[in-house]
């Protein structure tokens, strides 16, 4: 699956019906009390975060008397082929973090407990956008609780740009000026992207995505934006691997000094410090380029199934770990940001002390607010794949870019039915 | 001693069972399936050959095809010869042959993974490869980026892979080859090429077909080097992609077409069925001439 993998947190709004005292044992979520045995499965959360998830897990067993969280871990390689299984089997642990993509499919099957229904009072505890990102478009419920967050800047390379005679300082903050600055780099045999665009580049753009419970980024709009990225490919903006690769893979050639720019997270500039040192030192870090204004997120969740034999401590325990307390502290452990409507208050979101992790973090807690996960939740893996392969035809001149967006959008309705 | 009749049946049973339950059920399965238009959560409704007629109509089946029979094609050749050649300098008892026997035969127990990403960094636009070409004067050459170029490294890292596995297989069957027929053939006064090809070759016949089976069927089924070299899309627009590919693309995760998916696979063991027959045939043929 290709995912920008960013790693997790939580937070504190002792939820309405847990309970505050810890002393509790008669509690109550959803429909019945809160007590007994739950299996709480994450991604790829050992061993790094292995200490703050057991204190979660302490911390909720202590205010609810009764309880006992079981916690599995699966590492990120085969986590969709453990889900897959689990799900085929009627067998999903009780909590299950999730991305939306992965919940679209498994709400759509039914096999996730709606929110909306089950839990009414939660929604206004979380971010607007985040907890939209959850449901499912034009049929509502929300089928998981918003857990952690990212968002970010672009990261650029100052001596490729000034090896081509652009001012370091003044990167592209639009799609226009993107290509003129990609054109000039190509002139001096730079290449500025990794890869074609994604669909939520297209958003980005301000690409209409989806209409009508269909999706339309074959509109004039989206011919236009891909005629940009032909333009650019034909003058060598974009290195060849680009009509292949993924973001990790577009990543890779960025930390290599191959291309001239990438998007990335407060994750990402930890990585160049530790793994690419003369990257680092040349390093330009500017708002994310964006023709709507708002920025893209990216987000994980945590889901109940409706096969869990304890729902209601299930529900419970999903708002607990993702309530405001329990997701800043996990914020602060891994360059992730709250999605609680309170969590981005802290004074970590909003104070700067003039490292450029805090620059970075700060600039993304503002962009939060107002971004949006341009992804589609509907948006598959095949989907994907056949975006990629659509846009590798134009590039390459088999096809012009209108006949490969309407052949992308048809394979995606088709898949979407 | 008293022969008890059900006692082999308790020897065989664990086999059986593993077999059953990992082999014959998931095939049969894989039959049923491939008639229905299943998802990745399982249901499905009975579609009949529905799955068939869409293969038929879908370039995508027909593309992955051809490159599955191309690769079989340009891999079973280098990989009858070549380990039988490099199997022929090996059998020679010389001081350091045990380093020369290792060596070809690593590529076949190192990782698939390992395999495909030191393949990646060498024939990668800015590669080791490419840049000994530029700074010999040439221009990069689209080893991952070209489809057919693409294909065509897949098939080198296939062919580096299998040669030690092979080698040893003809390693078995050169010590089995009688040492009189050369010695005669010797007499007779055959040089070396000539008792390649009127002794060894005769000799290793069964063993050839062998390999040419096994090699043409892993040549069809090839999965993980395009995978590797192409960062698991197909190569650009998919041009390169092979039937497994095709089969996993399709039928991957939970959004996954497992009918579709399994109507596929259906068809690559029908080919590859037909294919083992025909060469079971033909050393017949040969057998009986």
């Amino acid at each position: 699956m290709k995912r920008r993998t960013f790693l997790a947190g939580l937070a504190a709004v002792p939820v309405a019906g847990c309970g505050l005292s810890g002393t509790s044992s008669t509690t109550t979520a959803g429909n019945g009390q809160v007590t007994g045995e739950i299996t709480f499965q994450t991604w790829s959360l050992k061993p790094k975060y292995t200490d703050y998830v057991n204190g979660v897990i302490d911390a909720f067993q202590k205010q609810h008397a009764g309880t006992t969280v079981k916690w599995v871990d699966q590492p990120a390689d085969g986590y969709l082929a453990k889900v897959m299984a689990d799900a085929s089997a009627g067998s999903l642990p009780d909590v299950i973090n999730v991305p939306p993509d992965l919940s679209f499919p498994l709400a759509e099957a039914g096999q996730l407990v709606n929110l909306d229904e089950s839990l009414k009072d939660a929604e206004p505890e979380y971010l607007e956008n985040a907890w939209q990102a959850f449901e499912i478009p034009g049929k509502g419920g929300c089928y998981g609780f918003p857990w952690y967050l990212n968002t970010g800047p672009i990261f650029y390379n100052k001596a490729l740009f000034q090896q081509a005679g652009l001012d370091p300082d003044k990167p592209p903050t639009n799609f226009k000026e993107l290509e003129e600055q990609a054109l000039k780099l190509a002139q001096k045999k730079i290449a500025m992207l990794g890869q074609t665009p994604s669909i939520a580049d297209f958003g980005l753009y301000g690409v209409k995505l989806f209409e009508n419970d269909k999706f339309a980024f074959n509109e004039p709009k989206g011919v236009e934006f891909v005629e940009s990225y032909k333009r650019m490919y034909d003058a060598g903006a974009l290195i060849p691997e680009a009509l292949t690769q993924n973001y990790t893979g577009a990543g890779a050639k960025f930390m290599a000094q191959q291309t001239a720019l990438n998007p990335g997270s407060a994750y990402d500039l930890g990585k160049f410090k530790t793994d690419a040192p003369s990257l680092y030192a040349n390093i330009g870090i500017a708002k994310p380029i964006t023709n709507t204004g708002s920025a893209n997120m990216f987000l994980h969740g945590v889901s109940v199934p409706k096969s869990s034999k304890n729902q209601a401590t299930a529900l419970a325990f999903g708002r607990f770990v993702t309530n405001a307390e329990n997701q800043v502290k996990f914020a602060k452990l891994a360059s992730i940001f709250p999605s609680t409507s309170k969590g981005g208050d802290d004074p970590y979101f909003t104070t700067e002390d003039g490292s450029d992790e805090a620059r970075v973090r700060v600039a993304a807690a503002k962009q939060l607010k107002t971004a949006v996960n341009y992804t589609p939740v509907q948006f598959s893996d095949q989907m994907r794949e056949a975006l990629l392969q659509q846009l590798a035809d134009v590039m390459l001149g088999k096809k012009s870019a209108k006949q490969a967006l309407d052949d992308a959008v048809n394979e995606c309705n088709r898949l979407l039915k | 001693m008293t022969h008890r009749p059900y006692t082999p049946w308790l020897f065989l049973l664990p086999g059986l069972a593993i077999s059953l339950l990992f082999v014959i059920f998931p095939f049969l399965n894989m039959i049923v399936l491939s008639f229905t238009d299943a998802s990745a959560l399982g249901g499905g409704r009975f579609t009949g050959v529905d799955n068939f007629v869409r293969m038929a109509q879908d370039p995508k089946f027909w593309v992955a095809a051809r490159n599955s029979l191309l690769y079989m094609v340009g891999v079973v050749p280098p990989l009858v010869l070549l380990p039988l050649l490099i199997a022929m300098l090996a059998q020679k008892v010389v001081p350091g042959i045990g380093i020369f026997r290792t060596a070809f035969f690593t590529p076949v127990i190192a990782s698939a993974v390992v395999v495909g990403l030191i393949w990646t960094w060498l024939l990668d636009s800015r590669g080791l490869v490419n840049n000994v070409v530029e700074a010999l004067g040439g221009t990069r050459i689209g080893f991952l980026t070209d489809s057919t170029l693409l294909l065509i490294s897949s098939m080198v890292v296939t062919i580096w892979r299998g040669l030690g596995y092979y080698m040893v297989i003809y390693l078995a069957a050169l010590a089995n080859v009688p040492k009189d027929l050369h010695e005669a053939a010797m007499v007779d006064g055959a040089g070396p090429i000539r008792r390649f090809w009127s002794v060894t070759v005769p000799s290793l016949r069964p063993t050839m077909v062998l390999v040419a089976a096994l090699s043409a069927v892993n040549g069809f089924r090839v999965f993980s080097e395009i995978y590797l070299l192409s960062g698991g899309s197909g190569g650009p627009g998919g041009a390169s992609t092979t039937m497994v590919l095709l089969i996993q693309s399709v039928g991957r995760g939970l959004t996954g077409e497992v009918g579709y998916a399994s109507a596929l696979s259906f068809v690559l063991f029908v080919i590859l069925l037909g294919l083992l027959l025909v060469t079971l045939k033909l050393n017949r043929r040969e057998d009986q001439l």
